[in-house]
Order: structure tokens, then sequence, then C-alpha cells
């Protein structure tokens, strides 16, 4: 067994995040956040907190140049747009005088009219084959809606960043999934060419998708810290990482599903409204129609998702964005309909079973995984001898092939190595992976190998931690300048390209067995067995850590988490851990991971794939399935709360 | 020397939150640690706590457990492992409510001052189902509903010099002028406090539904307290956490109890009059149901033989 090459320096203090950086001179900055849920800034000002004791620097709408954001807004916008919006931000000799001071700022507001329901966008639409004639041709319709929740990503550390100056270069220790993404955007914002932009993510302590766009705290960072002339700290405090620093998109879904008596789809159908907040904040698509449109053979699909504008805090990727909302409603629904039909919910699954990407019209690379995975679990929960209280459900992701382009760079010297990236690790175990990738071409132990990863400042590219991608992304270059290194003595490679003709995914399948106290409505978990294609297996317990972690979340998303608003005031009413209750030890079941290493050799020649994202996706549908099957009560909303199950 | 602008700091695991919150802001903090008794003693009149003790130290002190199980029960229910290293007692039992209104400084809340309060029409899942109005907030203790069912008395001590209370009579429904969920006085402290002697036959226990597992407050809690004699039913507390503005007594359901055999048809007629007078909120009907289900569920367990310590609250 390979433990983690870090995990010394984690749990005995040694590893340092963006929050543990201390620079001479150093200073703490607070941001002062929008108290209305809309309203138009009037008045700004801010010359009582600049004359607080110990305050070096203040910015605003009043004293910043204007830099744009989010489309058509700004840094400091003067049209504040959901409670906890940036409206300025005060750099102080300590967090607590940075906090007084902050409420020394004088902003007049107006009130505007605010909306926390939503008006809609432009639908995104696709659509294939016939579906009225799908509808049609089919023996059975299933109509259903199921709505999901806002959920928070709530990673243990909160965003948050230290700015330095050296002249005209600019030095930001950060918590992000995508150094080059900050480095890109920040440098954009000041004005400053990439070059003169480093970016440093050593360790960090969880983003979940959250953390793989530039937020607006790292350019207020900079600014200040330019401003002061010292370096500048800014960590997002708990509540404004709940209100302002992303979320998983609510949704409402309206499905129809067509099948002919012996089960196979004939239509799918499905209308979606996610909840996008104020902003479009960009990278990952929430790409809720995805798995509707690939997850099972079915020649007429019409699957159409509309983003709803409101005065919220923005939604932002959250493991697996989309996927995980989609699937709870298409496999909640391929459960009613093997119920609708009396055909095992697995047996159902395998009778709609696709080879080929119906969306990109190609085969997949690896086309019996998802078949695979699904006898695994079935062999290993034991589905035929199941007890009351059993749930199913398969899923897939878009993603877990990861892409060109990437660098990597091997030096080897007596017995030893360095391998260099341009790549962050972003707690899931990188750096060990691709140590082991390394180690094994060269022949030598993976404690012989040092990695360097996380700054932009070492010339070599690296993508954001995003799509399931950095291990497959990464692992072809890293033994491909190991190959190299080991002629050589040292090499770099990039990473080639994925094959044009095949579709690469990532697929699984979840059982759930679970025990309902009618009386109380308590649920108790008992145990989810679970099997997950990410092609080579590299690091077994690296990879049961992403199973336990993602089903972990999974079971928060499913049965406890949820962005409560009162749609009176605007207001976030539990935007801290206490009210948004994470799950705790004790709510754990027993998490068997049934995973097989299935290496994808078309997918890239080291056979890897991608596994941070999909164990996250089907609990909640196989948890829902589970209470179905034990109460006859069915989930079509979650969180799934006692009161839909006490009697 | 306490007041308004000086307010007592032992655990301050609810002071500093309320702190943090801007929902409190004492110009001085009184450490009055190194001032008040810390300790359960066991004394011929009863068990005796200083307000100092801990929740951890409650949790596991044998007579407590041995005779008091309701209390360790409730001690070991209520908030994490660290918390209870640090929160005290009589803490405990003047903590503020966590409604999140009341606990979020930009919302206007009747127990802050302003004329209304916004769960009453707003979310209100958490809120309360017994004596609301005109606010709506839970009390969030769990220990003090243990204590109420064991008859418990303070000591309180202020600029008036000592005295004694039941517990029954320290907390009140919050009233126009006095906006709190007790009727200790600005100037007064809590010293510690006294639980009756009973007689070792009585059992007891405490069974609390949550939203997790652990480290959350209760959507509806049980304190009971039972003595048989015979196959009658000579001695009964029932004490509700989690539904109303302080601990609540169902006295109703005692009632039921008093004289009758410890029979399921007479826990169900208990559990129902225990929730009679329920109005709830929008959001919070399911808490009718629940409580009922504790309150049979603890009488039940506190009369089925092999079950004295865990009777599985769940």
């Amino acid at each position: 067994m390979i433990f983690r090459l870090e995990g010394r320096a984690k749990v005995t203090g040694q590893a340092r995040y963006a929050g543990d950086t201390r620079l001479p001179g150093q200073l703490y900055a607070v941001i002062l956040r929008s108290p209305h849920a809309h309203a138009r800034i009037a008045r700004i000002d801010t010359s009582r907190a600049a004359r607080h004791p110990g305050v070096r620097a203040v910015v605003s709408s009043a004293e910043s140049p204007r830099i744009g954001w989010y489309e058509e807004s700004a840094l400091f916008d003067r049209t504040v747009r959901y409670v906890g919006d940036e409206v300025a931000a005060v750099a102080a000799d300590t967090p607590e005088l940075a906090e007084d001071a902050a409420r020394l700022i004088d902003v007049h507001y107006e009130p505007l009219a605010f909306d926390v329901r939503g008006s809609p966008e432009k639908p995104k639409t696709e659509e294939r084959g016939d579906i009225a004639r799908g509808l049609r041709e089919a023996d059975v319709v299933l109509t259903e809606e199921y709505r999901t929740q806002s959920a928070l990503h709530n990673a243990l550390e909160t965003h948050g960043c230290t700015a330095l100056w050296e002249g005209e270069r600019l030095t930001v220790y950060e918590s992000t999934q995508g150094i080059f993404a900050v480095r890109d955007e920040v440098a954009e914002k000041l004005s400053l060419p990439k070059e003169r932009v480093r970016i440093i993510t050593e360790h960090m302590g969880g983003g979940f998708g959250a953390k793989q766009v530039a937020w607006k705290h790292t350019v207020i960072a900079a600014l200040l810290a330019k401003r002061a002339g010292r370096p500048v700290q800014l960590l997002l405090e708990r509540s404004a990482e709940n209100l302002a620093s992303g979320n998983r998109n609510a949704t409402h879904q309206r499905l129809r599903l067509g099948a002919k008596r012996d089960g196979t789809l004939s239509a799918i159908d499905v209308r979606i409204e996610l909840e996008q907040g104020a902003y479009s904040v960009g990278g990952e698509d929430s790409d809720v129609i995805g798995t509707f449109l690939t997850l099972y053979r079915c020649a007429n699909v019409r699957a159409e998702q509309r983003p709803l504008v409101t005065n919220l805090g923005p939604a932002v990727a959250f493991r697996a964005p989309g996927y995980a909302e989609g699937n709870f409603a298409l496999e909640s629904a391929m459960d009613e309909l093997a119920r609708r039909l009396d055909i095992d919910p697995i047996e159902l699954r395998l009778r709609n079973y696709t080879r080929e990407d119906q969306r990109e019209g190609k085969p997949f690379t690896s086309a019996d995984s998802l078949r695979r995975c699904i006898g695994r679990v079935s062999q290993v929960f034991d589905w035929g001898q199941k007890r009351a209280g059993s749930g199913f459900a398969t899923h897939d992701w878009a993603a877990g092939g990861g892409w060109p382009p990437a660098e990597a760079r091997v030096e080897v010297s007596a017995g030893s190595a360095r391998l260099t990236l341009g790549v962050q690790d972003i707690g899931t175990g990188s750096r060990t992976a691709l140590a082991q990738i390394a180690a094994a071409e060269l022949g030598i132990p993976v404690a012989a190998v040092e990695v360097q990863l996380g700054d932009t400042g070492r010339g070599l590219y690296g993508p954001t931690s995003a799509g399931s991608a950095t291990l497959p992304t990464l692992a072809p270059a890293v033994r491909e300048a190991a190959r190299e290194a080991n002629k050589r003595g040292s090499a770099s490679a990039e990473r080639g390209d994925n094959p044009k003709d095949k579709s690469i995914r990532t697929c699984g399948a979840q059982a759930v067995e679970l025990a309902v106290d009618r009386e109380t409505g308590e649920v108790r978990l008992k145990r989810v067995v679970a099997a997950h294609d990410c092609g080579r297996i590299v690091n077994p317990l690296l990879q049961t850590s992403q199973v336990i972690g993602g089903i972990t979340q999974a079971i928060g998303y499913a049965m406890r988490e949820e962005r409560i608003v009162d749609a009176r005031l605007g207001e976030v009413l539990n935007a801290n851990l206490e009210e948004y209750k994470v799950p705790v030890v004790g709510d754990m079941p027993q998490i068997i991971n049934a995973s097989e290493s299935m290496p994808d050799e078309e997918a890239n020649p080291t056979g890897i794939k991608g596994c941070g994202e999909p164990p996250i996706i089907p609990t909640a549908a196989a948890i829902a399935n589970a209470i179905f099957d034990a109460t006859g009560v069915r989930i079509r909303e979650l969180p799934i709360k006692r009161e839909q199950l006490i009697q | 020397m306490l007041g308004p602008n000086t307010r007592a700091l032992a655990g301050g695991t609810d002071l500093i939150t309320l702190m943090k919150a801007d929902i409190a802001a004492p110009e001085r903090l009184l450490n009055v640690k190194p001032l008040l008794p810390r300790g359960i003693e066991p004394r011929p009149e009863g068990l005796e706590i200083g307000a100092l003790t801990t929740l951890a130290e409650i949790e596991v002190h044998e007579v407590i457990n041995r005779g008091y199980s309701a209390l360790a029960q409730a001690a070991a229910a209520a908030a994490s492992p660290q918390i209870r290293n640090l929160a005290t007692i009589g803490g405990n039992l003047l903590q503020r409510p966590r409604c999140w209104y009341y606990r979020n400084a930009r919302i206007p809340c009747w127990l802050k001052g302003a004329a209304e309060c916004p769960a009453r029409e707003g979310e209100n899942r958490n809120h309360a189902i017994f004596g609301g109005g005109p606010c709506y907030a839970v009390h969030p203790s769990d220990l003090a509903s243990a204590l109420l069912a064991f008859d418990a008395a303070l000591w309180l001590h202020g600029g008036r010099g000592e005295r004694t209370i039941e517990l029954a009579d320290f907390f009140a429904l919050p009233k126009a002028q006095m906006r709190v969920e007790t009727v200790l006085e600005p100037d007064e402290l809590i010293l510690g406090l006294r639980l009756p002697p009973h007689p070792a036959e009585t059992r007891s226990c405490y069974l609390k539904a949550m939203d997790r597992a652990s480290f959350a407050f209760a959507l509806a809690g049980v304190a009971c307290v039972l003595r048989l004699s015979g196959d009658k039913i000579a001695h009964a507390r029932i004490v509700l956490s989690g539904v109303a503005p302080i601990p609540w007594r169902a006295e109703a359901a005692e009632r039921e109890l008093y004289g009758a055999r410890a029979t399921d048809e007479r826990f169900a007629a208990a559990a129902a009059a225990a929730v009679q007078e329920a109005a709830p909120l929008r959001h919070n009907s399911y808490k009718v149901p629940l409580t009922k289900a504790l309150v049979r569920k603890a009488l039940k367990a506190l009369t089925t033989t092999g079950q004295t310590q865990d009777p599985a609250c769940k």
C-alpha cells in the first residue's frame, strides 16, 4: 500500500496552506458585503474606515478603477445583486482591526425589488429522433417532477489567498484548483502580462469545483497589497464562503419517460430549470441534461435546460456539476418505471444498455465498463438476495478521460528523480499517483521521487483540476517524460491527443441498504456498495478515498444539506456550519468500494481515467429508491427529510 | 457588578458566538471561572452540581449515570465532545435560542426588540409547536429538560444576596418587557443546582431527534422519569426539548400515567396527550408526530426489561 507522499506533513501540521502564509509586514483584509438582495449604492464613503488605527488600504467603487467582472458587472459594482455581493475591502495590521474598519464604511443603499425565485433565461436544447413518436409508441409513459436543492460546497478550507508585490511582479499564495486559470484571470483584470503573475498552491483543503475559477477576493487582495505596499492576506469567513463562493444549482426537472412493455426506452423528454444565482461565473458547465442524452440507449430524446437568474449568490461547478442533479431524477424515474413494468431495476438498466455515446455519435472507448460495474455491485451487494430497503442506481459522467495540454518534466540522478508538474494537487493525491507513474517507469521506489507542483513560476503548464481530469491528463505525459529521462537523464513531455473517433466516459453503479423508522421518520443507512470505472487504478487507497469521500458528500446532498433562503428577505438563513448540516461520522454507513481496475487502453496509453467526481453522482437516487423499497414512499425532492417519511 | 454591560463568561460557548454574530456586545466580560463552584457532590439532601461543572463531567459521572440516566444521556446528546469539554451547566441553562432569525444581526426579530417574529410566517421548520408567540424560537438545551424532569432547584447569587428557585419557575416564556427565557436578574449568577433524591427504582432516559447523528440541536427531545410501584405507575415526569421557547413539561401526558398500569395502550394515550395542545406552524407540523413518537418510545424503553441505559433513541 502506498500512502500519500504529503500525508505526514499534513497530519503533523507541516503542510502549508494559503492561510498559513506569514510574510514580513503582512496585512489582513476583510471584504464588506451587501446586506441587501438588490440595491443601488447611491453613496459610499470610506474615509472613516481609512482613518481607523492600523488601516493601511481601502478599496471600493469610490477609489478603485473600474474592473469588469461577470459579463456586464464590475469588481465593485454600484448595483449589488445578492446578500454577500462585494462592496468594499479593508486591509489592516490585524484581522480584527480590518473588521472594525469595514464597519466604518458608510454606504447609502437604495434598495431595489429582488427575486429569489428567478426569471428564466434562454434555454439550451438538444434533440434527437422524434420525441412525439417515441411517446406515442410507448406502452407506458411515466410523467413526474423532481426537485433538487441548492447545496453549498463547504470545503474545510475556505477560499483565500495572500498577495505579495515585488516591484511590478505579483505573487499570490492561493487556495485554487487552477493556478493557471487564476494567473490568467488576475493578469487580465490587473492589465499585467501573464509572466508577471505567479500563483502558488502547495496544498489545499478541498475545492469540490468552487475553486476552479478566479474569484474577486484574489484581485481585491492584489489591489490592497499594491495600495498598502505590503503583502495582504484575505481569507473568507464561513458566512462569506456560503453566501458568495458558489453553490450547486437547485433544479426543477419535469421528466417524461416512454417505454415498451419489455422496458425498452422509446422516449426521454426532460425540461429543466436551474437556479443560477445573480451571475454566471464560468468554469465547468452545469450540464443537467447531459445524462438524459447519454446514459441509456434511446432513439427519441428531447432535453432542455433553462437557467433562472435570481438575487442569490452565484452557482458554480460542484463535483459532477449537473450530473448529480440530473441523475437523481433519471435514476429515480428508472426505478419507478421498473416497478410499473415489474422488471428488476438492474435488469431494466441492462435492457437499455448503450455501447456508444449517442450525443457525440461515437462508440465508447470502454463500452463494457458500465456493465462490469453493475455486475460488481450486484455481486458484492448480493442483489439477488437483497433485503427490504435496498435501492440501486447507475450513472455516467461526461468526463474523466483528461485532455491536452499539460506538461511534465523528469530529471534523474543517482537512483532518485525529480518530477516537476504544472498542475496542483487539490487534496486528491495527484502528487502521489503521478510519482508512482514516474517511479514505475524509472524502476525506482516512489519515495525516491521528489514532486514539485502547484507553482506557475516553474515554466510548465498544467490544467485546472476539474472534470476528474488531473490524473488521466498528466499520467501519459509523466510516463513519457520518465521514459525519455531514463535514457537521457532529463526530459519534458506533453500530453498527447485523445482518440478522435471514440468517446471517453466514466461510469459506475451503487446499491444502498437502509431502514426507515416510520414513527420518527429516521432513516438509518446500513451500507453502500459502489463500483466505478476509472480505468486502471493506480493507487487503490487513494481511489477508495475518493469513493468514500464522494459517497459521504452525496449522503449530505441526499439527506441533509440545503441552503435555506427566506424569500421575503432575500437572506440565506444558514450560511454557517451549524444550520447547514454536513454529515458527521455517525451518519456514515459501511461503504464498500467494489471498483475494479479496468485499464482503458483506448483512452490513453496509461489506461488511466479519473475518479474524483463519479462517486457523488448515483447515491441520492440509490437512497431514494431504497426508501421506496422500504416504505412505498417515493421521494422526488432533495434533501430527503423526515417529514416526508413520518407516518 | 454584573448587568447589561458586564456579562459573566464561563465556557463561552454561547456568549462568544452571540458576540461574534453581533447579537451581544457587552462592554466588559467578567471571568467567573475563579468564582463559582465546579463539581458533582452526592449529599443526603440530593445531588449538588456546581455551576461551572462541564457537560462532559456530567456525561461521565458515575452517580449521574447510575441514578439520573436522563441527565447523562442528555449531556451525551448535546453538541460535540469539544463543546461539552468547555460548556458549563450554568451557561447551558442560560443559552439563548439558535433561531436563525434571532442569530442573524441583519434581521429584526421580536426577541431582539422588533414588533414581529419573522419565523411565524417564515422558515419555521425548527420552531416551536408549544408556547409560541410572540417568540417562536425553541429553547436549545437538552439538559434543562432532564433537570426539570428530576425537579431540580437552582441557587442564584445577585446584588440582593442568595436565593433558591425551582427550575420550573426559573424558565418563563419571554414577555414584551422581559425578552429572555428565564427570570434571572441581570445582576444574578447561577451558583449551582440540586437534584432531590429519589427512590432507587426510579428509571429515566432522554431521547433526541436531530437532523444528523450528532452535533445538532434537538428537533424534538424528551426527558422521561418513571417509577413503578408493583405494576402501577407511581411517578412520572415528561419534559420536552426543542418544541417550545422554554423546556416544556407535558403534564397532560403525566396525568395519563399516574396510577395507571404500564401498558402500550396507556403509553400511546400519554404520547397523544403530550401533543394535544400543539399548535404547529407551516413547516414544523412534523414535530407533532415526532414528539409523540419519542414520548411513546421513551416510556416503552423505560418499562422494557434489560434496557436501562440506552433505550435506542433512534
